[in-house]
């Protein structure tokens, strides 16, 4: 298993690689972080998008997609999302490895550079981005807000979280809200670039066999030719919830969905961090773990119920999807099964396979490019970079009264619902 | 017992393809330097097989959603289920059932042999009652309603519904709440016994394994099996589509929309170099590079949810371009009139070039992941087509095979467009 190898750049700028020959492609992805705010939000996501999209080098669209094709088939994205209230920008390219040219092509170099191009040198003109350009990402981001609706599994989800941290710089959406999208213009979207340049904290991460060392050069003199001012990255955690808030909607469909959303008082990077973990699969993480055994087979009350821990946020929400007359049930079922874990009903056997398919997790996400991508990239906002052997190692340390303790810290927040209804009924 | 080694010195690759005694075909896929493995053993069975005989006997004929039921019950067994016994070895475990295959997998980085040893055994044993059929009712029936909620799942169902008269692949894979409610232990045992006999099976098994130990087991765990002629039986499907289009309405925030396109399958399923055309000509019509792509964006008409794909098995072949759009008729108008168009103008040489390439990466890119790698050889195998020989096809494709190949593909008089609109 191939060793993370770090090398700051800057302050608050590191490039990181992990040398791989077992992989047919390789990937670099630059990521900012910057703190969630909803002045910034739309515009940074709006942004990242529009600067994937062309370059002064490739101004236009199609062409920069065909010189991707032609580098047999790589790709170039960007995306945002949110780690506690920090919202991160990933730009990345990936493509196939040199040593599967079907002619002397160094594909690995090109492919830094074109990123370099990216980030470095947007479609700029007069100090503003392109208006067209602009106008294109904006109608399809707003599209993709408008979509996030279709899947009922992810919008109950979504509506929990909002209600959840109406108060909180996480109840921000990872791209903002409709109407900043909507307002954002291309001179707004200018100086997000040279306030992300500037402010940002950035993380590079090469993933692949071929030499590194003209990724690294070229980040590096880009990065040291701006004068930088980083700015402070933090994360609020509420560590217990007061009252329980109540959330519901109507809509027509056949299937209802509960979200039970829990203050857990761990947030990384506390000591308790991996024990809340393991504590949240036990109960509903695994195919085998309370939640899904109980729940879920023996008593037929949801075709899915499952347990998430966002950790640096310390909130662990437990989704399901159920019959509308069984709500009551599920939710009594549910927090049965957590009270049974806070008073000590947790088996060996348990608290075995858990921690095996845990370890089993983290072991094997270091077999894909996207594995190893995403384990570092998780990280970034905890005290240390662990290998996945060392996450094994921390989960196996994990004591049953460790997990007892840890439940025993939950505190329900919120009950969301989203009720299905028959077209007749909702009227 | 045979062991073939199927290798590519291009790539660097290899792996084994084995006939064991049992009937059953194994596949070994050693990965160097990979910590986790991954094994499917899977059936050429899936919700389209409905009505079948065997060695020339009766024809039966079984409910909608069966293949999918049997899918849920044989996780369980006598003495617990699969899950509880994974759950000893730390392996992660899963079945999914599609039109034409069952497959039932898991993917570990310990305790290798113990689970393949359950995986082996839970699906060579099947236990049904009239309790435990009842029992799954309930939450297949919730799976089905989670389904009907699902906009994507509905507009692709509707459009096979529309497009398809005959063929069961018009038929949702899970059925519905009316046909489980028929499925019996009988029907099961018949399903079971027919189509799980290890002459019909695969077991394909890559990353961090060998041959030795794959068929260590295998010998421990397999039961023979005498081959029986299986004859799948589908009602003849006219050429042309049911009905050109198809609407519902559902909570969206956008419309969806799935465009189909039929074509005549041929009675064997289409060999790699078919595929290998088909994906090339898909590359350069629909993706980001095509001309068609940039004007249907320049137009507000599609965003980045826009994707095609190449719809072939048993009995079915046809293309599907789906994706969001405010206006998914004038997207169907667009895309025909420039299947049109290119039929006449013809395809350019630095495109094809371009899509060569680009399908070419995106086959090599698939040779990193263990799990890629077992569905698309269990897949190919149930269809006779194999890896490395698809792999050389797109390299050897020329401009003049995928000309030939536009040919017959695309008819736009054999379309059918499913949306799916906002409730009012």
């Amino acid at each position: 298993m191939s060793k993370l190898i770090r090398k700051q750049i800057a302050e608050n700028i590191a490039f990181n690689a992990v040398k791989e020959s077992r992989f047919k492609t390789m990937r670099i992805s630059v990521t900012a972080y910057l703190p969630l705010l909803e002045e910034t939000a739309s515009v940074n996501a709006l942004m990242a998008l529009v600067m994937t999209r062309s370059c002064e080098k490739y101004p236009d669209f199609t062409e920069l997609s065909k010189k991707l094709s032609y580098l047999y088939g790589a790709s170039l994205s960007s995306g945002f999302s949110k780690i506690g209230d920090i919202q991160s920008l990933t730009f990345s390219i990936s493509g196939i490895d040199d040593r599967y040219a079907l002619d002397d092509d160094v594909i690995s170099k090109e492919l830094s550079n074109l990123l370099c191009e990216v980030i470095f040198n947007p479609l700029v003109k007069d100090n503003t981005f392109d208006a067209v350009e602009c106008e294109q990402e904006r109608r399809q981001l707003i599209d993709m807000i408008d979509s996030e609706f279709n899947e009922k599994r992810i919008y109950a989800r979504n509506s929990a979280l909002e209600l959840m941290c109406k108060d909180e710089a996480f109840g921000i959406k990872r791209y903002g809200d409709k109407d900043s999208v909507s307002k954002a213009d291309a001179k707004d979207l200018y100086v997000a670039w040279q306030n992300m340049l500037k402010n940002a904290r950035f993380e590079i991460l090469y993933i692949g066999d071929s030499d590194y060392s003209t990724a690294f050069e070229v980040f590096d003199k880009r990065f040291n030719e701006i004068s930088r001012t980083p700015l402070e990255l933090k994360t609020d955690v509420l560590r217990k919830a007061d009252d329980v808030k109540h959330g519901n909607e109507d809509m027509e469909l056949s299937q209802s969905k509960m979200i039970l959303g829990f203050r857990t008082a761990v947030a990384a990077p506390d000591e308790d961090t991996m024990a809340t973990r393991v504590m949240c699969a036990l109960l509903g993480g695994t195919a085998h773990s309370k939640l899904f055994c109980n729940v879920r087979e023996k008593l037929s009350l949801c075709y899915y119920c499952s347990s998430s821990y966002i950790r640096q946020k310390g909130i662990m929400l437990i989704e399901s999807g159920v019959e509308k007359e069984n709500i009551e049930k599920a939710k009594e079922a549910i927090l049965g099964e957590i009270k049974a874990m806070q008073n000590g009903d947790i088996t060996d056997e348990e608290l075995i396979a858990t921690k095996m398919s845990m370890s089993n997790a983290f072991v094997s996400s270091y077999d894909t490019v996207g594995g190893i991508n995403g384990h570092y990239l998780s990280q970034m906002f905890d005290s240390e970079l662990l290998t996945p052997q060392e996450c094994v190692e921390r989960v196996n340390a994990v004591t049953k009264e460790d997990v007892i303790r840890c439940a025993n810290m939950l505190t329900l927040d919120t009950v969301y619902t989203l009720t299905g209804v028959s077209n007749e009924e909702e009227g | 017992m045979d062991i073939i080694e199927i290798k590519s010195d291009s790539l660097a690759e290899k792996y084994y393809k084995v006939k064991h005694d049992s009937g059953l075909t194994i596949y070994v896929y050693p990965k160097d330097g990979y910590s986790s493995t991954y094994a499917i053993f899977g059936t050429k069975y899936g919700s389209i097989n409905n009505t079948f005989r065997v060695d020339n006997g009766e024809v039966v004929k079984v409910p909608d959603g069966i293949a999918h039921y049997l899918e849920h019950k044989l996780f369980e067994s006598e003495d617990g289920d699969a899950f509880s016994r994974y759950a000893k070895t730390g392996a992660n475990a899963n079945a999914y059932t599609s039109f034409d295959k069952t497959c039932y997998l898991f993917s570990c980085t310990d305790n290798f042999e113990e689970s393949l040893e359950i995986l082996l055994d839970f699906v060579q044993s099947p236990y049904f009652t009239k309790e435990t059929v009842a029992k799954e009712q309930g939450i297949i029936g919730q799976e089905i309603k989670m389904y009907d909620d699902s906009p994507a799942w509905r507009v692709m169902f509707n459009m096979l519904m529309n497009m398809y008269k005959n063929h069961p692949v018009r038929i949702d894979i899970a059925g519905t709440v009316e046909s489980i409610a028929e499925i019996t232990p009988e029907y099961l045992y018949t399903c079971y016994n027919t189509y799980y006999n290890l002459n019909n099976m695969v077991l394909c098994v890559a990353g961090n394994t060998s041959v030795d130990t794959v068929l260590k087991i295998a010998d421990k765990m397999l039961k023979k099996c005498d081959f029986h002629e299986i004859e799948n039986i589908f009602e003849e499907e006219p050429e042309g589509v049911l009905s050109p289009f198809v609407e519902q309405k559902l909570p969206v925030g956008l419309p969806l929309f799935n465009l189909g396109f039929k074509e005549t399958a041929p009675k064997k399923r289409v060999d790699e170099k078919t595929l290998a055309c088909s994906e090339i000509l898909l590359f350069l019509l629909a993706s980001s590079t095509s001309a068609l792509y940039r004007k249907l964006m320049d137009e507000n008409l599609i965003n980045v949810s826009f994707s095609y794909e190449f719809f072939e098995g048993e009995g079915f072949l046809g293309t599907i371009f789906s994706g969001e759009s405010r206006d998914p008729e004038k997207v169907a108008e667009i895309i025909k009139e420039y299947i049109e168009d290119l039929k006449k103008s013809g395809i350019d040489k630095d495109e094809f070039e371009i899509a060569k390439r680009a399908t070419y990466g995106d086959a090599i890119s698939g040779l990193n992941s263990t799990d890629n790698i077992a569905n698309i050889i269990t897949d190919f195998d149930f269809s006779d087509r194999e890896l490395y020989t698809y792999i050389d096809a797109i390299a050897n494709t020329t401009l003049e095979e995928v000309e030939k190949r536009l040919c017959t593909m695309l008819d736009v008089e054999k379309t059918t467009l499913s949306v799916i609109r906002n409730v009012e």
